[in-house]
């Protein structure tokens, strides 16, 4: 009966994006906003990769609020399972099987590599595709790797809790700083604009990438790391 | 300094920046995040205060921009009106809800940020006006609460988490995935650019995106019956995440759906019945529930579904300007009174039901309890009450009766099981441990209470109903509670005093036909009420309830309007409730009263609805001048006043109410409260009389009345128990009065007020002669008593009295009551009511001479040898009211010209009908001469009567008496079998077991829920389909 | 040239999304479950990024390839890649969210059977 239901519902569902499919034709134009973002983006603030300019200015609230959202995730996940951890750590290490050899030199060539590549993606994030969250998201992948190569490292929850705590804090301060100098609350003219399509250009839109990377690195990482076990 | 802190930004750069700082406070110094925390969350809250304080003080609109832009390229913030009585509200409630679960959060920091992050995705679902801004922000919303459901270890607490992270991802899934989809075919994400262009939002991706966003919201609502992860997180979070996820989450997606709203006009119906199904079918299945986390559970899904269904139907309706008080209204209503259900929950700490007879000796904690309910009730005088009338009667005036039908099903059903809760906390038990809790942990319910009260003020503004007379009985009630520490005869005299000062002011300026039952009732009530000086005990609470009862008669009569007449009403049940309930032994019958009383008060509501509808106005005067179509109306209306007065089928509730009540306060229910019905009868009859089918209703309800007090009679001559049988002739006497005033003539309503007079005094001197007895000789069984002549003399001379004047015998007032009502119905040509009505008398006078018979006559029991006579209190009433009797029967012509005078004008339109003028009627009846002969036949009668007594009582076996008794009471049984009780019993039953089958549905599975939700999400798809091509 | 490269997104979204339905519905295992609906995120992320397809579209990003001043007629959309980002990482994160309950709830009843988690019903 149970069963009768899901197939059905999958069916209703599939007839549902059926109807969205016929219905659907490619775009030809783009709408008036997103005219705006692909011409102001690089004009106002400087910035050639409209994408990162609008998660970080036009839609920076949206972003401060996903951030909120990760943080908090750090910090649920680090209660439901931080309290199992050391139990879980004495059945874990009984198990004795360490990675295999090829794993662990691998990873010892390659996370230098992973981690340089992060911080290059989280401060390009404006000149091309990349920024905080995705360059944050590659640190975080070099973390897991790591754990997987050497489970015996530990990583420095504190440190870890404090760094993303304070890039939290510097991206709240930055967006206030626009309010009092340039035009609103995360108004990224608080810095000068610079020369177009260098590193240190569009205003403060590199900045809040970094720390938008630094919190987003740090927290994945803690996160996968409450995951070992 | 001030205008920089009255921006909505603030709130977010509070919430923001406190959350963040709380980890690097932690590693600073420990009680640093905690700081943090309170200064954040009181941020929040003072900001959301000095904005909505800045929105009704100049400043209409606050908004805030961002990143240097502004909308539709950038994000925006806005409030209003609404979203700043949405945001205040919950950030009060958020900060009672932080005290209350204080011993938890600061144990981990990680508690303290997922709170006050959540508490701010509230606030940013309430302000933000981007579409995909507010995903984010329900995103917020929904993880913080994860992360806090996650605190609590149980696994029942941890199998709930997931189901309700289960259900509202697969919810959010949808928003996305709709939004997405109409900025495709909007091309922008700024909610009004969105509303100001929906033409757009057309073909099948714009309809389908409507519809993924709508179903989105729904099913976060939690609808019946895609609601069962909803459920069993209420049932097993801790009282505080539960009061969080039932007031604050569901504020935040509720105003989600009240914000977006005009994009879904097309589909106003289909939310309509989404909502009202929810409301129905949530408190249907809320009557099998015992654990008191879950029935808040239930409650609160229920209520979120009535406030989906007003929001629509006002919608629908176009009633805008009446969306602040009907949804604002009840949206505050829920908020401050569930939140504080579950403080309450969470302070007393017993999961089950029955555990709560551990607060049965805590009056503030009883109190306060009362007060939530009665708030979640709907009932007075809390917000929640003034917007269900407006609700309703916005519903009438559109002619959606089925909604008004649905919404007082629900209310009646909810009511029902939240008072069941109630009774077991009065229920007081001989080895239970009293709980103690400390006046901190009780702090945030009381303050909801304190709040409910504060918000009910203002809805009443919105409604127009603040006159100072109106709230001077609640004003008065709540002096004498702050002096309830003081000895009970001190508070008995307070009482006294204030209802006697207060309760003139209120009716000074009543005139006409009111004024004449304000005198009656207040006098009477005053006497009557004058009894309680017998009693020595402090009775906590009692004196505050007398007061608000007899002023807010006071009060009803001199209502203007229905929606004051329904307020004091309202009071006047809820306080005879609480009175009743006060009494240890009628626990059992407290709640059928309250369930009857509230049916009845839903007949009125309904009809006042009705009334409004075709007078096109809430005045009663309006009543006077109805039309034809008036009669549905009526019907309503005199249901509902024959519920009150126990007519029979409906009498169930009336012998246990007034049998089992103090015993001072049965004869001020008997005497005075339950004439409070028969003012309504009088007050709506006007309706019936411009159409044929009224006036055949009137004749039926002449009939109902006359059997009523034939089975009252008979069912009063069955009983063993002294104060049944009171009660059931309380019933029996009432039925009389119905038909007089059924009648619906100059004759008949003069009739009506002369018995409502004489029953007043009669029943009065009757209950409380019982009371001496009872108090004496400590037993209410008839035949336990016998004798106490000799030991009670005036007792005796008193009910002697009264049963004459009662049963109709001359020379007392009765008999002219019973010699004017046979006289109007033969006028009119109801001689088969006349038999019946010469029938009942006989019946009656059986039962009353066995009275008179058992308890003072016959055999002296041994035990009564030293018995003394009742207490001079319980016989000072009595005996005015004796003076009362033999004015009113020797000298009618001072009561009966200013009865005549009022219902003169009264009868003036109606003279086009009746056609008989003043002069036939005192042509008909001269009273003078009749009772000059009778007085002189009585005398003789009486003389030889007392003298056989005196020599001949002893005499007369005990067993004669019961032989007589032998051959009628078995010749009436027919007339007294059970059947209300067993059609009732039937009903309950019924309900109950539809109940079980419909929470069976709720089997627990999370992933049964799922596919609940994704079926609702189907269904809202098809059938808005449906809606389009239809 | 056959079908526009969205209509072959578009599909492949949604076809996620059903397959993250049926898993959802069909499997017993949380961690199956949990799996489900990852797909379903993913599926609508790619949907989002399908519908932001402009025919003959290139990056929003100004290098080489797309001068300033032709952005506005030669880039595609950029706000659904711009929504897909914050659409990425709360998926990320509720997912995480279910694994620690999961987890959880394996170390109180030693199963991950949602069949024997009813713990509260009716």
């Amino acid at each position: 009966m149970k069963r009768v239901c899901a197939i059905l519902a999958v069916l209703m569902f599939a007839a549902m994006f059926l109807g969205l499919v016929q219905a659907y034709s490619e775009r030809q134009a783009r709408s008036p906003l997103a005219e705006y973002y692909l011409t102001q983006v690089p004009r106002e603030l400087g910035a050639p990769n409209v994408v990162t300019g609008i998660l970080i200015t036009y839609r920076g609230f949206d972003t401060l609020g996903e951030v909120a959202v990760l943080f908090m995730v750090a910090a649920a996940v680090g209660v439901l399972l931080g309290s199992k951890k050391e139990q879980r750590a004495k059945t874990s290490s009984t198990d004795g099987k360490g990675p295999s050899e090829l794993v662990r030199t691998g990873a010892e060539v390659i996370l230098p590599l992973i981690f340089l590549f992060g911080a290059y993606v989280i401060m390009n994030g404006h000149l091309s595709a990349g920024g905080g969250f995705q360059g944050g998201a590659v640190v975080a992948s070099g973390v897991m790797l790591l754990i997987l190569a050497m489970p015996a490292s530990k990583l420095d929850h504190g440190f870890l809790s404090v760094t993303e705590s304070l890039a939290g804090v510097l991206y709240v301060s930055i967006g206030i700083l626009g309010i009092i100098i340039a035009d609103g609350f995360l108004d990224s003219h608080v810095l000068p604009l610079g020369k177009f399509g260098t590193l240190l250009s569009a205003g403060a839109i590199p900045l809040i990438s970094a720390l938008l990377g630094i919190k987003v690195g740090a927290e994945l990482s803690v996160v996968i790391d409450r995951f070992r076990s | 300094m001030v205008e920089a802190l009255v921006q909505p930004l603030n709130i977010f750069l509070f919430g923001l920046g406190g959350s963040f700082l709380i980890p690097l406070l932690y590693r600073i110094a420990s009680p640093l995040p905690s700081l943090a925390f309170v200064l954040a969350l009181g941020g929040i809250a003072l900001v959301s205060g000095a904005c909505l304080w800045t929105v009704f003080h100049g400043q209409p609109m606050l908004e805030s921009f961002t990143a240097g832009s502004t909308p539709p390229y950038s994000i925006n913030l806005r409030v209003g009106p609404w979203e700043g009585v949405c945001a205040f509200s919950v950030n009060i409630v958020a900060l009672l809800a932080a005290w209350h679960m204080w011993d938890r959060l600061r144990q981990s920091y990680a508690a303290l940020l997922l709170f006050l992050l959540l508490v701010m995705g509230v606030n940013g679902m309430v302000m933000t006006r981007d579409l995909f801004n507010l995903f984010v922000f329900l995103e917020i919303v929904s993880i913080a609460t994860y992360g806090l459901l996650g605190f609590d270890g149980t696994p029942a607490a941890l199998a709930a988490g997931l189901e309700y992270i289960l259900a509202t991802v697969l919810a959010s899934a949808f928003f996305l995935l709709g939004t997405t989809l109409l900025y495709h075919v909007t091309g922008t994400l700024n909610i009004d650019d969105m509303i100001a262009h929906r033409g757009l939002i057309a073909g099948p991706i714009g309809t389908t995106a409507l519809f993924l966003v709508l179903s989105c919201l729904i099913v976060e609502l939690k609808p019946f019956p895609a609601n069962g992860w909803g459920l069993d997180v209420y049932d097993s979070a801790s009282s505080g995440v539960a009061a969080l996820v039932s007031g604050a989450v569901s504020a935040g997606v509720f105003f989600a759906l009240f914000k977006l709203l005009p994009l879904f006009d097309s589909y106003l119906a289909l939310i309509a019945v989404s909502g009202g199904a929810t409301f129905l079918f949530s408190n249907l299945a809320g009557l099998r529930q015992s654990n008191a986390q879950r029935i808040l559970g239930y409650s609160s899904i229920a209520q979120m579904g009535l406030m989906t269904l007003a929001l629509a139907l006002m919608r629908q309706l176009g009633a805008d300007a009446a969306m602040p008080l009907v949804v604002g209204g009840l949206f505050v209503n829920h908020l401050l009174a569930k939140a504080g259900l579950f403080f309450l929950a969470g302070a007393v700490n017993r999961p089950q039901v029955d555990g709560w007879t551990a607060i049965a000796g805590r009056p503030l904690i009883l109190v306060i309890f009362a007060v939530l309910l009665v708030a979640i009730a709907g009932l007075p005088p809390f917000p929640g009450f003034w917007s269900k009338w407006e609700l309703v009667m916005r519903a009438a005036m559109a002619g959606q009766y089925a909604w008004i039908a649905v919404i007082l099903a629900g209310s009646l059903f909810e009511i029902a099981y939240m008072f069941r809760w109630f009774k077991q906390a009065t229920r007081a038990e001989p080895e239970q441990v009293a709980v103690r809790i400390s006046p901190a942990r009780m702090f945030p319910a009381g303050m909801c209470a304190l709040l409910l009260f504060v918000s009910g003020y203002l809805a009443a503004d919105l409604s127009g109903a603040t006159s100072l007379w109106l709230w001077a009985p609640l004003g008065a009630a709540a002096l004498l509670f702050l002096f309830d520490w003081l000895p009970g005869r001190v508070k008995s005299l307070s009482m006294l005093v204030l209802v006697l000062l207060i309760g003139i002011w209120i009716v000074s300026p009543v005139e006409g036909i009111n004024r004449l039952f304000a005198v009656l009732l207040l006098s009477g009530g005053l006497v009557v009420a004058s009894a309680s000086f017998y009693r020595t005990d402090p009775r906590s609470g009692y004196y505050p309830l007398i007061t608000l009862l007899l002023l807010s008669i006071a009060a009803l009569l001199r209502a203007k309007t229905s929606l004051e007449f329904f307020f004091t009403w309202e009071m006047i049940t809820l306080s005879s409730y609480f009175l009743i309930a006060l009494a240890h032994r009628a626990h059992d019958h407290a709640l059928p009263f309250l369930l009857f009383s509230i049916a009845s008060a839903f007949c009125l509501l309904a009809g006042f609805a009705m009334a409004a509808a075709t007078n096109g106005t809430l005045d009663l005067a309006a009543f006077a001048a109805a039309g034809k179509d008036a009669w549905p109306a009526f019907v309503m209306l005199a249901v509902g006043f024959l519920i009150k007065a126990g007519a029979v089928g409906v009498h169930v509730w009336l012998p246990g109410a007034y049998a089992e009540a103090d015993d001072d306060l049965s004869a001020l229910l008997s005497a005075v409260v339950s004439k409070v019905a028969m003012f309504g009868l009088f007050l709506v009859t006007y309706l019936a009389i411009r159409s044929e089918i009224g006036l055949d209703m009137a004749h039926l309800m002449g009939w109902i009345g006359l059997l009523t007090t034939l089975v009252g009679a008979a069912m009063a001559l069955q009983q063993a128990d002294m104060k049944r049988m009171l009660a059931y002739s309380s019933m029996s006497q009432l039925g009389y009065i119905v038909t007089a005033i059924a009648l619906m003539s100059h004759l008949g309503w003069v009739t009506a007020f002369y018995l409502i007079a004489n029953h007043l005094m009669v029943k009065g001197i009757l209950f409380l002669a019982a009371a001496g007895v009872i108090l004496r000789t400590g037993t209410r069984l008839l035949d336990e008593n016998g004798g106490l002549v000799r030991s009670m003399p005036f007792t005796f001379a008193a009910v002697a009295t009264a049963l004459i004047s009662m049963s109709g015998l001359p020379p007392l007032a009765g008999f002219g009551g019973k010699w004017l009502l046979l006289s109007a119905m033969v006028e009119k040509g109801w001689y088969g009511l006349a038999a019946i009505a010469v029938l009942a008398t006989f019946v009656g006078f059986l039962y009353m001479f066995r009275l008179a018979y058992t308890v003072f006559l016959g055999e002296r029991k041994a035990e009564f040898a030293t018995v003394r006579e009742a207490p001079l209190a319980l016989l000072l009433p009595q005996y005015v009211l004796i003076i009362a009797i033999l004015a009113l029967s020797f000298f009618p012509k001072p009561f009966m010209e200013p009865i005549s005078a009022a219902i003169d004008p009264a009868f003036a339109a109606t003279l086009v009908w009746d056609g008989m003028s003043l002069e036939t009627i005192y042509g008909y009846w001269n009273p003078i001469p009749v009772m000059a002969i009778t007085v002189a036949i009585a005398a003789v009668l009486f003389g030889i009567v007392w003298l056989r007594y005196i020599y001949g009582y002893r005499r007369v076996p005990t067993t004669g008496v019961a032989v007589f008794y032998a051959f009628y009471q078995p010749a009436l049984s027919k007339l007294v079998r059970p059947v209300a009780i067993g059609l009732w019993r039937g009903v309950s039953e019924l309900t109950l077991g539809v109940a079980g089958s419909v929470r069976k549905l709720y089997t627990g599975n999370g992933q049964t829920y799922c596919l609940y939700v994704l079926w609702y999400v189907i269904a809202i798809h098809v059938v808005g389909t449906l809606m389009d091509l239809l | 040239m056959g079908l526009p490269v969205s209509q072959i997104l578009l599909v492949t979204g949604f076809l996620l999304i059903l397959i993250g339905i049926w898993g959802i519905l069909a499997h017993r295992n949380i961690l199956r479950i949990i799996i489900g609906f990852s797909l379903i995120d993913t599926g609508i992320h790619v949907v989002m990024v399908a519908t932001g397809y402009v025919t003959g579209g290139t990056a929003p990003i100004i290098d080489a390839a797309l001068g300033k001043a032709d952005a506005a007629a030669n880039a595609v959309d950029p706000i659904p890649s711009a929504l897909v980002v914050t659409a990425i990482v709360i998926g990320f994160s509720v997912t995480a969210i279910m694994l620690s309950f999961a987890i959880r709830l394996y170390d109180a009843k030693k199963t991950l059977d949602i069949d024997a988690i009813t713990d509260s019903k009716w």
